[in-house]
């Protein structure tokens, strides 16, 4: 690859530094290039490849893109992608030993598995709730001491509904919520969270309003656990290294990325997984190896993870943040077509 | 607690506009666009945009202060195209990027679970 084309499309990692971080390759920087963008080029370039979508897990590779706008997925994905979750707590009865505001704030957590797509945000001062924009909930325990149990000296067992865990909450359909959702639609996600800790006489009797919101608002709403991406990295041996040095070699990376193989005997130095490797630059504190290895990452190359907090699979979010990008930028379009310009003297 | 309420980060407050756009009286086809309620992740995002588009001459963009949830994004163009213009270009170009990716990310996860099969 010659000199241009590598500062245009790679991070070199040096010993003591990181080269060409940025994007550099806009019209009028290179000569020779033609640096403008176009649909066609675009869409030539572009790739999205998912590589695992397991579960709440998903890594996909996107591929031909600005830094800029894979960030912007990222960040739509933590702070702007909405849910539900648990905003207003009525407390009727709390004579656990966790103080209210305490509980309320631990409530508020919980992730509740509803669909926040079937769900209106609720009008800012609307204590009631309507059956569109509210989700209830009912917390009504109290604790009681096991009377079959006499000699047992473990909670568990002298005790009866002394942990409070998210498999209380139950479920109130406000007005005709009962015909659209069934009972298992709307319930946390996990019903073994643990709330509170009881003893025999502390009772709970809470009940709570869940409403749709953005991460923005409070963290809770976030419907990830972690988004984020991470650049492809590519190692190049640009000599060969074989026999002691070669096995070095291999243990100065990621398990997994350089491979031995045998070659007339010798034992030689194959990199098989950039991929794997967690750019660590130790390879630079061997000096009879640090002139014959090249760390680079691959500029437009995004390595995006996402994990779902379970509300919504992690490829519907991705789906979602694209909605959520799209309708922002829809959006100006149509408010710069009615807005007014004004002159300013000392700009 | 004098903490300022979490919304305002992203409701405008009444009768604020979204975008305004302010000449530059000094530079010829230079524009401020004071963008509301927004922050880095479409104030990065379309300056990087505007840089693509070789008629534009100047593209930068701050968040003047980061208790004030708003961006102010700087461009200058050439004479025959307004900063305007490059504005909405930069807009409808991301429109297509984002649409098409999306497109490309359902058709991946698409062939991903029919392979699974």
């Amino acid at each position: 690859m010659d000199r241009i084309e590598e500062i245009r499309s790679r991070v070199a990692l040096h010993e003591y530094g990181i080269d060409n971080v940025h994007t550099t390759d806009f019209p009028g920087n290179y000569a020779g290039y033609d640096d403008s963008w176009s649909q066609e080029k675009f869409e030539k370039n572009f790739r999205i490849d998912v590589k695992k979508l397991d579960g709440d897990e998903l890594e996909f590779d996107m591929i031909g893109i600005d830094a800029a706008i894979a960030n912007a997925f990222r960040r739509i994905l933590l702070v702007e992608v909405p849910t539900m979750a648990i905003e207003k707590v009525f407390m009727y009865n709390n004579t656990s030993i966790i103080q209210d505001e305490v509980l309320a704030h631990r409530l508020g957590l919980i992730p509740i598995r509803a669909d926040p797509r079937l769900f209106e945000y609720r009008a800012e001062g609307d204590m009631e709730g309507t059956a569109e924009d509210t989700i209830e909930f009912q917390l009504k325990v109290k604790c009681s001491r096991n009377k079959e149990a006499k000699e047992a000296t473990a909670p568990d067992e002298m005790y009866k509904d002394h942990k409070v865990t998210t498999k209380y909450l139950k479920w109130v359909p406000v007005g005709n919520q009962s015909e659209i959702f069934t009972e298992g639609d709307i319930k946390p996600v996990h019903d073994d969270i643990l709330i509170a800790k009881l003893r025999p006489g502390q009772e709970m009797d809470i009940t709570m309003h869940c409403v749709k919101g953005i991460g923005k608002d409070h963290a809770k709403f976030s419907p990830v656990a972690t988004a984020s991406y991470r650049l492809l990295p590519e190692i190049i041996l640009t000599e060969p290294i074989e026999g002691e040095r070669a096995e070095r070699l291999q243990t100065l990376f990621s398990p997994g990325v350089i491979q031995l193989e045998n070659r007339k005997g010798k034992k030689r130095a194959k990199v098989v997984h950039a991929r794997r490797d967690m750019c660590s630059r130790e390879v630079f504190r061997h000096d009879d190896l640090k002139e014959c290895v090249k760390l680079n990452r691959v500029r437009d190359h995004f390595i995006f993870s996402v994990e779902s907090t379970g509300i919504l699979p992690p490829d519907v979010l991705v789906c979602e943040a694209a909605k959520v990008l799209m309708a922002k930028t829809k959006a100006f379009l149509t408010e710069l077509q009615d807005v007014e310009i004004g002159g300013r003297k000392d700009a | 607690m004098n903490a300022p309420p979490t919304f305002e980060s992203f409701l405008l407050f009444e009768g604020e506009k979204k975008i305004t756009i302010e000449k530059d009286t000094k530079v010829p086809n230079a524009a401020l666009f004071t963008v509301n309620k927004e922050d880095h992740t479409l104030g990065n995002m379309i300056t990087t945009q505007l840089l693509k588009d070789p008629q534009v001459l100047f593209a930068g963009y701050k968040n003047p202060h980061p208790l004030e949830h708003k961006f102010v994004v700087r461009i200058q163009t050439t004479s025959d195209y307004s900063p305007q213009e490059a504005f909405t270009n930069a807009i409808t170009d991301l429109i297509s990027e984002i649409s098409l990716l999306e497109e490309r990310f359902k058709e991946s996860v698409k062939e991903r679970a029919e392979g699974e099969i």
